[in-house]
């Protein structure tokens, strides 16, 4: 499952597709603050203004998106750097809705590199495909050695309100992520909705299991077989929901969560966000404070 | 100079055909029984490949969720993961590309995100390895072992499974139906010592299980490389959750 900045691409009733592209690029000013040292997008995507956190020292910016979501034919490029000494939270403000298509998909490509000693923090909101929707998502991380991430996404079953679930037609999310140029992680989530709704009455997770994926990679994560954090993590395991922590082949920690609704996964990270602040300090950083 | 070589004859010595004639059967099906068997030492009887989570977890209870978790998860990952690995590394063994073939091993290791679940295919994967190079006086196998101790790559059960494969002159899709053989029937024996599952339960899932195995044999054949992978997420916290349970009978 991959988070996604390509949150709203389109809107109802708009005539054209969307080609959509982000392009940042953080950098650390003289004084130590980060800056957003070149920015580049076009619709769908919009910036809100960056706020510096002096507690976390990190810049938090939101990719605030006016348009309704994400609508067949639409194309979406992001690209992320961080600089060495640089720290960034990435976030958005809303779900990203993929609506009904007919017959046609939408696609969107995101990659995020960080430098040694960068930090970034990739946290969106959840990603809401609609019946009928078809959708391929591609993210590719690179983290140089010494380089700090800590990736984020969300998967739900759809619009549960609305009686809506695991209605989609298709749907790829695909990761790459490489550590000191080394390939640590490959997942790719390529179901119909009706094989992941099989998967969720099996497991007992029920009619709208929501999902996230985290990777933290970090110097400090890759030397410690046993970080008492783990444990605090895995303790959050109880009666429907799910969570698990296993260390990657080299550079970090794989970190899953299966929820059986939207309100517990959203509590359920919130609790790692705050039991991994302690050892990451960058992750104090209130991703709501804009 | 070596490795063109090896790309034309195997070895001298070998039981393994040459590259350039048709194997015998009788040849390649012995080979591909001996290396599915729980006979052959790769140590793949310690391992559950996550049942046993599941189980703590409560959810394969029975022959019922058992049944269910083989063909909504077991015969998925081997359609879209294990098997594609296989056969492009099959491919890959035929020139050889060194390149690919290393590739591949990085690949099979990365798509594992939990740590049980890698070290089972990297320490079978080159168990299996070490057996083809020295059951079979194979060149082509110790040069492998020498690359992959060389670049540092991980065992991978696809990849030597490949290796097998053109060790004995197999073609693609026997050495594919062995994949899908073996893998079955450990999770099953697997099985049997977690749930109340008798041995004509377990034979009767795997006749069942292996049925389907031309259809999703034939599909994987044709997957990219680009598109290999496929997860559970309750597979993957349970297989997480293993590596700290307080008791446990199988390595993963």
């Amino acid at each position: 499952m991959t988070g996604s900045l390509s949150l709203s691409a389109g809107a109802d009733g708009r005539g054209a597709n969307f080609s959509g592209h982000l392009t940042l690029r953080a950098a650390p000013r003289p004084d130590g603050r980060t800056i957003l040292a070149a920015q580049s997008f076009r619709a769908p995507y919009h910036l809100s203004k960056p706020y510096w956190d002096a507690t976390s020292r990190v810049l938090l910016v939101q990719v605030v998106n006016p348009t309704a979501g994400i609508l067949e034919g639409d194309r979406l490029e992001s690209a992320i750097t961080i600089d060495a000494a640089a720290a960034l939270l990435v976030t958005t403000p809303s779900a990203s809705r993929v609506f009904k298509m007919k017959g046609g998909a939408a696609e969107c490509r995101q990659h995020f590199s960080v430098a040694r000693d960068g930090w970034l923090e990739v946290m969106p909101e959840p990603l809401v495909p609609h019946r009928g929707s078809s959708y391929r998502q591609v993210t590719t991380v690179d983290v140089a050695a010494g380089g700090s991430l800590y990736f984020v996404d969300q998967l739900t079953a759809g619009r549960i309100g609305h009686g809506e679930a695991w209605g989609w037609e298709k749907l790829c999310l695909e990761l790459d992520v490489c550590v000191g140029g080394e390939r640590v992680l490959r997942e790719r989530l390529d179901q119909s909705g009706a094989g992941l709704k099989a998967l969720a009455a099996w497991a007992g997770s029920g009619p709208a299991a929501c999902f996230a994926n985290a990777i933290l990679i970090s110097p400090d994560a890759a030397t410690e077989p046993k970080p008492a954090w783990r444990f605090e993590v895995a303790a959050l395991h109880r009666e429907g929901l799910w969570v698990g922590v296993s260390a990657l082949r080299a550079g970090g920690w794989s970190l899953k969560i299966v929820s059986p609704d939207a309100v517990r996964l959203r509590q359920a990270l919130r609790d790692v966000r705050t039991i991994l602040a302690r050892s990451f300090p960058r992750l104090s950083c209130d991703p709501r404070k804009l | 100079m070596a490795a063109r070589k090896i790309s034309i004859v195997e070895s001298a010595g070998s039981s393994a055909p040459r590259r350039d004639e048709p194997a015998n059967p009788a040849l390649w099906v012995c080979g591909l029984l001996q290396a599915g068997d729980s006979f052959f030492p790769t140590g793949s009887y310690a391992h559950s490949y996550g049942l046993e989570g599941l189980v703590q977890e409560g959810v394969v209870r029975d022959r019922a969720t058992l049944r269910d978790f083989i063909f909504l998860s077991a015969l998925p990952a081997l359609g879209h993961a294990e098997l594609p690995l296989a056969a492009h590394a099959w491919r890959a063994f035929g020139a050889p590309d060194w390149t690919e073939i290393g590739e591949l091993c990085v690949l099979s290791s990365a798509l594992r995100s939990t740590r049980e679940a890698r070290m089972a295919s990297e320490n079978i994967g080159r168990q299996r390895a070490e057996l083809a190079a020295n059951l079979r006086d194979s060149a082509l196998a110790r040069e492998f072992l020498r690359r992959s101790t060389e670049h540092h790559w991980p065992g991978a059960t696809a990849v030597s499974a490949a290796l097998e494969g053109r060790v004995l002159g197999a073609p693609l899709p026997a050495i594919l139906a062995g994949v899908s053989y073996a893998s079955l029937a450990s999770l099953l024996s697997a099985a049997m010592k977690l749930l109340r599952l008798g041995q004509n339960g377990a034979q009767s899932l795997l006749t069942e299980a292996l049925a389907t195995a031309p259809k999703f044999i034939a599909a994987a054949e044709q997957i990219p490389r680009n598109e290999i992978g496929w997860f559970n997420p309750w597979l993957d916290i349970a297989a997480a959750r293993h590596e700290t349970a307080d008791s446990r009978m199988f390595i993963s």
